[in-house]
């Protein structure tokens, strides 16, 4: 069945997409408690954000090289691990960044409601 | 530290250093080290919840699911450059590789023709260079749009393993199948040249007979083409007899190394004119065949090849030590992965 499985290979990507899209805001809301990146990990597939390391190091790095995070290295369990939090930039950022979620995730409810 | 720890350090240094190889310069310690720390810590509550230390197949799982080195690295790289015309030529991925080799490659091309312009006393004019730069640029490109072709047709596979990690990965049969196509071709090519001469020397072959010396080259390298086809029978039929693939190819390499060194110093021709008024034919088939066909250049090549083999060899010979040592037990960790993802 081709057409199945390209109608699931679309449905995978754009279902891919869709979260990226929401991941940014879900990695900030997350390290307003300071966090390293396997716990982070962890914490945001708790909630059911599943995000492989590929993606979630490049962020945080990405999310750190804009200001809106901070890192610092420490030892934790005779390891060192890079802990990140939230920035003073990115404290500011997330409320309108989540108040913009929000307005959208409405906005989608109306069009679903009215069709 | 345990045998099993020091042997997931040695497994996910390993992979680590795949890594390490793709990332830019200025970040890569630090985030090798970021990196690992959270692979060590996969690892870490794996073996705690299996309550014993992961086997090399388990970790191995564990990479898969971070994906191949290179691409894992390409995703901290913000140059996201590409070659395309309308649709992607060379991926993101490819083309810093692409355009680093495709530079040393022009550089090389405009140094020689230089170089040799300069030596020979004849003046230096841009028609020397168009050709060879025009033809470089296409043929690099050429090669570059048909691994990207591979790369985006054949998304799992890892590409360049790092020799630790090498014996996990089964061969992929279309990998195993193209070899076996093209080495089948070159085979029969071979086959046909004691017949037909002229598949070797073209309109030259009516003048010349073949000399002692190549039917010693000729006999002694049909063997080697054999085993280049039977490896990647062997390899088609048991993918996950991963150790056939170096042990098999640096054993030929060695051999091509001999024969062909030895062709080059012991001189002589490889074809000899059939009336006198030919030798200048002969003599310029000659030059083609030990300086150009033949020439120094294919026993250098086997010779790094068997290195390289020689490099990959290492881990399997050290994971039979290891299970002579350890005895049937040590077998937990030899279990392949699963064939549907498989080593180009």
């Amino acid at each position: 069945m081709a057409h199945g499985t390209n109608s699931d290979g679309l449905l995978e990507n754009l279902r891919l997409e869709l979260r990226r899209g929401s991941l940014v805001l879900a990695v900030l809301a997350a390290l307003r408690d300071e966090q390293y990146g396997y716990t982070l990990r962890k914490a945001l597939a708790d909630h059911g954000m599943e995000i492989d390391e590929g993606t979630l190091y490049p962020l945080l790095r990405r999310l750190e090289t804009q200001g809106l995070l901070l890192s610092e290295w420490r030892e934790e369990d005779k390891r060192n691990k890079r802990f990140y939090r939230l920035s003073p930039e990115g404290k500011q950022i997330l409320k309108p960044l989540f108040a913009e979620w929000q307005s959208i995730d409405s906005s989608l409810d109306g069009i679903f409601r009215e069709s | 530290m345990d045998g099993g720890t020091e042997r997931e350090m040695e497994l996910l240094d390993s992979y680590l250093r795949a890594v390490k190889r793709y990332l830019p310069r200025g970040q890569a310690d630090d985030i090798i080290k970021e990196l690992g720390d959270d692979l060590r810590s996969q690892i870490d509550e794996k073996a705690t919840e299996l309550g014993r230390p992961l086997s090399d197949s388990e970790q191995m799982a564990i990479f898969k699911e971070n994906g191949d080195p290179m691409l894992v690295a390409r995703r901290y790289r913000q140059d996201r450059r590409s070659l395309s015309l309308g649709w992607e030529l060379i991926g993101p991925e490819l083309f810093p590789m692409y355009s680093i080799i495709l530079c040393v490659n022009l550089t090389i091309t405009v140094v020689a023709i230089a170089a040799i312009a300069l030596f020979t006393h004849t003046p230096i004019t841009i028609r020397d260079f168009y050709f060879a730069v025009v033809v470089q640029i296409l043929c690099v490109t050429l090669t570059f749009i048909i691994l990207n072709f591979i790369r985006r047709k054949f998304p799992q596979p890892w590409y360049y393993p790092p020799a630790e990690l090498a014996p996990l990965i089964p061969i992929s049969r279309w990998y195993s199948t193209s070899g076996l196509i093209l080495w089948s071709v070159v085979a029969l090519w071979w086959l046909l040249i004691p017949h037909f001469p002229r598949v070797l020397l073209g309109g030259a072959a009516a003048h010349l007979n073949f000399s002692p010396a190549w039917h010693t080259l000729y006999v002694a390298v049909l063997p080697l083409l054999l085993a280049l086809i039977s490896q990647r029978v062997i390899s088609l039929a048991r993918p996950a007899w991963t150790w056939i693939l170096p042990v098999m190819r640096l054993a030929i390499n060695i051999a091509g190394t001999l024969i062909f060194f030895l062709l080059v110093f012991k001189g002589g021709g490889l074809v000899m004119a059939n009336a006198a008024q030919y030798d200048h034919v002969a003599d310029v088939a000659n030059g083609w065949l030990m300086w150009g066909l033949f020439g120094p250049w294919l026993w250098m090549y086997t010779g790094v090849a068997a290195l390289v083999y020689a490099w990959y060899c290492v881990p399997h010979l050290r994971r039979l030590l290891r299970r002579e040592r350890m005895g049937p037990a040590a077998t937990v960790s030899d279990v392949p992965c699963e064939s549907g993802k498989e080593r180009t």
